[in-house]
C-alpha cells in the first residue's frame, strides 16, 4: 500500500511538473485511467502514422475458456480492466481454440465490437481454407472487419499474403502482417520482411530473448513495419523466475514498480517495437501491466542496466 | 506441412490446467445421470471377469466398444474440441480403437481368452482397481473440486486404462494396445506441460 501511495503521489507531482515546465497538454487535459495518470503511451504504425497504445492484449491459453460462463465472463472482466485504462489492441488466432468466441461475448457484453483494433490470424496450411476461416474469425469477434490480419507463424505464408494483400485492397482489412514465436525461423521471416510490404510483424522479444535485436528489429525500422513482440514473459515463466529477487530501487524512476510493468517497459522501450501484448486470465494482472503503458520510458543506458540487473539473477 | 515439425507439443496446449478440469466439471453437470450408467458397466465388467460366463469376452468387448465411442464422441469431441485443437483428431483414434475392439473382441472372440500368468493377473488387477475406483476420487484426492471427477466409460483416462487392465488380462492381438498407450503418452504429456 505504501508504494501504491507513493507512485499516486509522484504521478501527482509529475503532473504538476508538466503544467509548470511548460507541458501544458498534460496539466490541461490529463488523462486519467485505471492504470495510471498521464499520458497513455502510444506509437505510430509506420504504414499509416495510426497512433496504437504500447500494451496490448494476447489470448493465447488465456482465454481459450471453451463454453464455460464463469470463464467467459471473466474474459470479459479482464478485458473491461484493458478498456478502462486505454488499450485497443486484442490478438488471437484460429489455433487459441475458442479464445476467438471468448472475445467476441466480450466485445459484444462490453458494447466494443467497434472501438477495438482487432488482430487475428490466418492458419491453416490449406490457403483455399483460408477466406473461409478468416469469416469464421470474424463472426467469432462479432467484429465489421479486422484491423489487422496476420499470417500465423509463417503458414502457407506465400500463398495467404496474396490473400491478404487482396483483402486489403477490397478494405476487409486494414493491415497485413506475419507472425513467428519462440525465436523459429528467423531467417525466413528476415527475407519475408525484405521482400514483401508488410504493415505489421510480430515475433517473440524479451528482457532475455535478445536476438530479434541483431537483424529482425532493425530491419523492420528499416522497412517501416510495425513490430508486435509476443510472449513477453516467457508464458509466465520468466515473473516466476524472478519471484523472491528485489525490483532495483531505480526502476521507480521509470515507474515500475512491480516485475512485469519492469520486464513490459524494457520491450516497448525498443525504438522499433510498437506495442506487446501480454496474456494473462486475471484482472489485477491486466491493471498492472497496463501502468506499463505510462510514465516514462527507460532510456537506452537505462535499457542496458536492466538488463545487467536481471542476468545477475538469472 | 513441413512447418509442422517446428512445433512442439506445448505449442498445441493452449489452455491452463485451471480450465482443462474445469471441463470435467461442466461435462459431469451436462451427463447427469450418465454416471449410474458407468457404474453399471463397471460391475458388469467385474462380474463377468470375475465368474467368466461363456458370453463374458463379448459383452466386455460390447461394452468397452460403446465406452470408447462415446468418449470420442461426448467428451473429445463435443467437450474437449472446444479448447483443444486437436482433440478432434483423439477422438478418431478413439473411435478407431472402438472398431478395432469390435473386430477382436465381438468377432473374434478374444477377450474370451483369459491368461494363466499370476503376475499379469496381479497387474491387470490393479490397473482394474485403480480404473474403476481409484480414478473418480482422483480430483478430491488431489484438492481440486469433486465435482471434477473422471468416471469409466465416460471420460479419457479411466476409460483407457480399464482397457489396457482388460487386455492383461486377456490373450488378445498386441494390435489393441497400440492406442491406448499412445493415448496415455498423449494425457501424461498434457498433464506435464499444462
Amino acid at each position: 500500500m505504501k508504494d501504491q501511495h507513493n507512485g499516486d503521489r509522484r504521478r501527482f507531482l509529475q503532473v504538476m511538473a508538466l503544467g509548470i515546465t511548460g507541458g501544458i497538454n498534460g496539466l490541461i487535459s490529463p488523462k486519467f485511467t485505471y492504470a495510471g495518470t498521464g499520458k497513455l503511451i502510444t506509437k505510430s504504425i509506420p504504414s499509416s502514422n495510426e497512433q496504437i497504445p504500447v500494451i496490448g492484449l494476447g489470448s493465447s491459453r488465456t482465454f481459450n475458456v471453451g463454453d464455460d460462463p464463469i470463464g467467459l465472463d471473466n474474459v470479459t472482466e479482464v478485458m473491461r480492466s484493458f478498456f478502462n485504462a486505454g488499450g485497443k489492441l486484442i490478438d488471437s488466432s484460429p489455433m487459441y481454440g475458442s479464445s476467438q468466441p471468448a472475445i467476441g461475448y466480450g466485445l459484444n457484453k462490453l458494447a466494443k465490437t467497434k472501438d477495438i483494433f482487432s488482430a487475428d490470424k490466418v492458419w491453416t496450411w490449406e490457403s483455399d481454407n483460408g477466406p473461409a476461416q478468416m469469416e469464421q474469425s470474424r463472426q467469432y469477434w462479432q467484429v465489421d472487419a479486422f484491423d489487422l490480419m496476420q499470417v500465423h507463424n509463417l503458414v502457407s505464408w506465400e500463398e495467404h499474403l496474396k490473400t491478404l494483400y487482396s483483402m486489403k485492397q477490397q478494405g476487409k482489412i486494414r493491415y497485413v502482417g506475419i507472425t513467428t514465436s519462440h525465436g523459429r525461423r528467423h531467417d525466413e521471416l528476415e527475407e519475408i520482411m525484405k521482400t514483401q510490404p508488410l504493415d505489421f510483424v510480430q515475433f517473440s522479444y524479451n528482457i532475455l530473448d535478445r536476438e530479434a535485436e541483431e537483424r529482425l528489429l532493425p530491419l523492420a525500422k528499416q522497412r517501416g513495419i510495425a513490430v508486435i513482440i509476443n510472449r513477453p514473459f516467457q508464458r509466465g515463466d520468466l515473473i516466476d523466475e524472478l519471484v523472491g529477487i528485489p525490483l532495483p530501487t531505480w526502476a521507480k524512476t521509470i515507474d515500475c514498480n512491480t516485475w512485469p510493468q519492469f520486464l513490459l517497459k524494457f520491450i516497448v522501450s525498443h525504438p522499433s517495437v510498437t506495442c506487446t501484448i501480454p496474456a494473462t486470465t486475471q484482472v489485477e494482472h491486466v491493471k498492472e501491466n497496463m501502468v506499463a503503458c505510462f510514465g516514462p520510458l527507460p532510456s537506452h543506458a537505462m535499457r542496458k542496466r536492466m538488463i545487467d540487473y536481471v542476468e545477475k539473477f538469472i | 506441412m513441413g512447418e509442422i515439425i517446428s512445433y512442439s507439443l506445448s505449442d498445441f496446449i493452449l489452455f491452463t490446467d485451471k480450465v482443462y478440469y474445469r471441463q470435467f466439471e461442466l461435462y459431469n453437470h451436462a451427463i447427469w445421470p450418465l454416471h449410474l450408467i458407468s457404474i453399471v458397466f463397471s460391475l458388469v465388467i467385474i462380474y463377468a471377469l470375475w465368474k467368466k460366463p461363456a458370453w463374458a469376452g463379448r459383452l466386455i468387448a460390447v461394452l468397452l466398444t460403446v465406452s470408447w465411442v462415446w468418449v470420442a464422441w461426448a467428451f473429445l469431441f463435443e467437450r474437449f474440441y472446444q479448447i483443444h485443437v486437436v482433440a478432434n483428431w483423439y477422438a478418431l483414434g478413439f473411435v478407431l480403437q472402438a472398431g478395432l475392439i469390435t473386430w477382436y473382441g465381438v468377432i473374434k472372440n478374444q477377450f474370451a481368452l483369459f491368461v494363466q500368468s499370476q503376475p499379469r493377473i496381479n497387474i491387470g488387477l490393479v490397473l482394474l482397481f485403480i480404473s474403476l475406483i481409484i480414478y473418480p476420487f482422483i480430483a478430491f484426492i488431489t484438492g481440486r473440486s469433486w465435482l471434477q471427477f473422471e468416471m469409466f466409460a465416460l471420460t479419457p483416462d479411466p476409460t483407457v486404462l480399464a482397457t489396457l487392465a482388460i487386455l492383461t488380462l486377456c490373450k488378445v492381438s498386441s494390435v489393441l494396445y497400440v492406442i491406448p498407450i499412445i493415448w496415455l503418452l498423449i494425457s501424461g504429456m498434457t498433464l506435464i506441460v499444462m
